[in-house]
């Protein structure tokens, strides 16, 4: 089904009046339990956006899902068990919502790597049918999972799994029946991978998924997306996003097993403070940017009908690729709604587009300490003694492409020994050192926390020593460029910090007394501080 | 062609001084206070003697201190090799220059220093020459020296300082010697010897002399040196014996401009204060012109 067609059967679908609140005297109560992991242990490689697209799904429930702050979980770089845990909590508060009769939703979000049958959580495992089985005896009267992950269509192999750009609503047959079952839609089919894209910053699902939940799946302009009109506007552009990927087409598929009548409501636009409108006049791919220059939302819109994106008060940039050029506008929202209208965007060149390199880096600084030892016994007399170093290293991760990280460090050293010269009283020597150097290496994780890294580096080093107690001797100094190769070890116990055991192989060309290749070996254990996770 | 290139960027960027084979080569140049003449010096506060003053010692350290000026002269140019490093490094060989004299316009210098080695790889001798030139002339010695032994601070050693090349170079100061001096010195045991050989000329304050002087480690020694006396106009030539704490004796003799007489003897305490006079030409002040002139005890000659 082509993405217009999947919009207009949303529309018709949505048009059926959703029932986020009662008619009755009871409320509806909702909770959210949204779950991000970057890392899936063994065989994985870390996700780049898994954590912020939980962030931003957890935003948009809270914000616009009718989901209260404290019924509401965000668990990130968190353990099987601590989900279980999280979860076991959410059952007591529906179970108490459910007693005081209130209507209940329970939304479960998953971004993450998945393999087998497992939620990978790190080096936990949560098996996807302990997850579906949870959900469906959870004591809510919906449940809806959303997993973004791959092979996450796993979590389906039931009947009813459709792999389909819309749902099959129930028409309202009763109108006292609300909607109750299990929804789960996942990102991908139980044989594809999901992806992630550096222009989004995001999965391509999740990014769709909450584009359309912040207003651009309201294909009915109620200012209401329901879970149809979410999913046909994530499916269409997920699959019309993909389809030329290196991965190929990513397809999302969904199980409905919702009774009673209607559609589930997930967010609602009208009664958000501040949002950016689209006008009827224009049409377009407009890409929302937030002030990281990273994609928030973006809008897919025909000519024709009004658009609304409900987003929180901030400084936005909206894009619109118009030919050979690009139309662009800073916005800021605040209370009041917006209009971007073409009118307002600036024209500018492709090459001045602004999300380019949003995704940037991701920077480091490590801190370490150690020593430096020549192989040569005749190199290490006076010229190159084993020396006490500590420097620093800023590395970037994610910006060169093919997994490959770079660095430029920086280390002071010294120490002091004995020049032994034959026929000669020993002359003490004290030296210090300055060393520098770029390296690029690629990362490989063996565990959740534990990766090897191997990259080659070229330094400068230099040299200087002093002969203490003889001034008649002069200071001597060397400078040289070290190619080598670097090693590393790096064990992270926090978010944010890892414990770097670090070697590095260096060859170094001595030519004062006579030509020499010599080899050294530095060894240093340092902690590195991630920026900007 | 390509390969000859990465290797000439390698060597380009491999560049310092950072040599123990330097430090093996400056260890063999004697450095300024291992040739130094040390002469006990007396309290300046001297107390009224009984005989009187003992002024040909006292002139010992006057002598020792311009022997010492002369040796720094003459050193300084050896420590100039130290401050700059080698031109050019060869397995036993290095070689500063030529460069431009920086007090001497026009004038360029060079050092070179040769190593030779012993059966084991010991550094037996050292030749190292600083020459000068005045363009277009060719380089002239101007100091030689040769040293035996792995470090100057306990081998044996000479220095040929060529004054009359200095001259003729054009950067002679006007006190140099016309002629050349010799420093000989044995720092290999006990005693530390020095001498100064001003034996073709005057020069650097002091008389024509071969000038010798052997210190023990615990401070005795004994000084060879030259003393003009203006009140006779002859020069005294004395050779000095001297405990740690400045007490002596010495025999001179007086070389006169028409005779050479000799032999007279002197003994002082640690004040500088005549002891013991045994003057048979009266040049000793006290002897007030009497001949033969014996004052004080023998008996309290040190040494």
């Amino acid at each position: 089904m082509s993405f217009p067609r999947a919009l207009c059967v949303a529309a018709l679908l949505a048009a059926v009046p959703a029932r986020a609140g009662g008619a009755g005297a009871s409320i509806e109560r909702r909770f959210a339990l949204v779950i991000g992991d970057k890392t899936g242990g063994a065989g994985t490689r870390p996700l780049r956006y898994a954590e912020r697209d939980a962030r931003r799904i957890f935003g948009i429930l809270t914000r616009l899902g009718g989901v209260r702050e404290e019924d509401a979980r965000l668990l990130t770089a968190a353990s099987a068990t601590e989900v279980r845990s999280a979860f076991a909590e959410l059952r007591v508060l529906l179970q108490e919502a459910k007693a005081q009769g209130d209507q209940t939703v329970l939304i479960v979000y998953y971004s993450g790597h998945a393999r087998d049958g497992d939620l990978r959580l790190g080096d936990s495992r949560l098996p996807l049918t302990e997850l579906r089985d949870a959900l469906r005896d959870a004591p809510a009267d919906v449940r809806i999972g959303l997993l973004d992950s791959c092979q996450s269509g796993a979590i389906m192999r039931s009947k009813g799994v459709r792999a389909a750009p819309a749902f099959e609503v129930q028409q309202a047959q009763a109108a006292s029946t609300r909607p109750h079952g299990l929804v789960l839609i996942a990102s991908s089919s139980a044989d594809e991978e999901s992806q992630e894209s550096d222009d989004l910053s995001a999965s391509f699902f999740t990014h769709y998924l909450a584009s359309g939940l912040l207003g651009d799946a309201d294909a009915s302009g109620d200012g209401k997306v329901t879970l149809a009109e979410a999913y046909a506007y994530a499916y269409a552009r997920t699959v019309g996003e993909t389809a030329d990927s290196r991965a190929g087409a990513q397809h999302p598929v969904y199980l409905y097993d919702l009774g009673g009548a209607g559609d589930v409501v997930l967010t609602e636009l009208l009664p958000a403070r501040g949002a950016l409108v689209f006008p009827a006049a224009d049409e377009g791919v407009y890409v929302v940017l937030d002030a990281s220059r990273r994609a928030v939302a973006e809008v897919a819109k025909p000519r024709g009908g009004e658009r609304r994106l409900a987003l929180a008060a901030g400084n936005y940039l909206v894009k619109k690729r118009d030919g050979d050029s690009l139309l662009v506008g800073d916005f800021s929202v605040a209370e009041a709604q917006v209009e971007v209208a073409d009118a307002r965007l600036t024209r500018r060149p492709l090459s001045d587009d602004p999300q380019k390199g949003a995704s940037g880096p991701r920077w480091s600084m490590l801190g370490a300490a150690g020593g430096q030892f020549f192989f040569d016994a005749a190199a290490r007399n006076g010229l190159f003694p084993p020396a006490t170093l500590a420097g620093v290293e800023l590395g970037a991760r994610d910006d060169l492409g093919h997994e490959l990280a770079w660095g430029l460090d920086l280390n002071l050293g010294g120490g002091s020994s004995t020049l032994r010269l034959k026929g000669v009283t020993p002359i003490p020597v004290r030296f210090g050192e300055v060393g520098g150097g770029a390296t690029l290496w690629r990362d490989f994780g063996l565990t959740d926390a534990l990766t090897f890294s191997l990259g080659g580096r070229v330094a400068f080093l230099f040299l200087s020593r002093t002969f203490p107690g003889h001034a008649e001797l002069p200071q001597q100094s060397f400078f040289t460029l070290t190619p080598g190769l670097q090693t590393a070890l790096s064990w992270q116990f926090t978010q944010r910090l890892s414990m770097v055991l670090r070697g590095r192989l260096n060859y170094l060309f001595y030519n004062v007394d006579k030509p020499q290749n010599l080899g050294f070996f530095e060894a240093a254990l340092g902690v590195d501080y991630a920026f900007g996770l | 062609m390509r390969s000859a290139s990465s290797a000439l960027l390698v060597l380009l960027c491999a560049c310092g001084t950072l040599s123990n084979e330097d430090i093996a080569f400056f260890e063999a140049l004697p450095q300024k206070e291992q040739l130094h003449v040390q002469v006990p010096a007396n309290d300046a506060a001297q107390p009224a003697c009984l005989i009187g003053a003992a002024d040909v010692w006292i002139s010992a350290k006057a002598t020792g201190d311009n022997i010492n000026q002369g040796v720094d002269g003459i050193l300084g140019l050896v420590d100039a090799i130290r401050a700059v490093p080698p031109t050019t490094r060869g397995t036993d060989q290095r070689t500063w220059g030529p460069f431009a004299d920086q007090n001497h316009p026009g004038v360029d210098d060079q050092v070179t220093m040769f190593r030779e080695l012993d059966a084991q790889g010991l550094p037996w001798r050292w030749i190292y020459t600083i020459s000068a030139r005045r363009k277009p002339a060719g380089f002239l010695p101007i100091l030689e020296g040769e040293f035996f032994g792995a470090q100057a601070r306990n081998g044996i050693g000479r220095i040929t300082l060529h004054f009359e090349n200095a001259h003729a170079v054009g950067i002679a100061k006007p006190t140099d010697p016309q002629s050349p001096a010799r420093i000989f010195y044995d720092l290999s045991g006990d005693p530390r010897t020095v001498s100064l050989d001003l034996t073709a000329g005057l020069g650097l304050g002091l008389q024509s002399f071969d000038y010798g002087y052997a210190g023990y480690l615990d401070g005795h020694g004994r000084f060879d040196y030259a003393v003009p006396d203006p009140k006779s106009g002859c020069t005294f030539e004395v050779t000095t014996f001297f405990t740690a704490k400045g007490a002596g004796r010495d025999l001179y003799r007086a070389r006169c401009p028409a005779f050479t007489v000799g032999d007279v003897q002197q003994c002082w305490d640690v004040s500088a204060c005549l002891t013991y006079v045994d003057d048979p030409f009266a040049f000793t002040a006290q002897c007030n012109g009497v001949k033969p002139c014996k004052l004080g005890n023998p008996a309290s000659c040190p040494l």
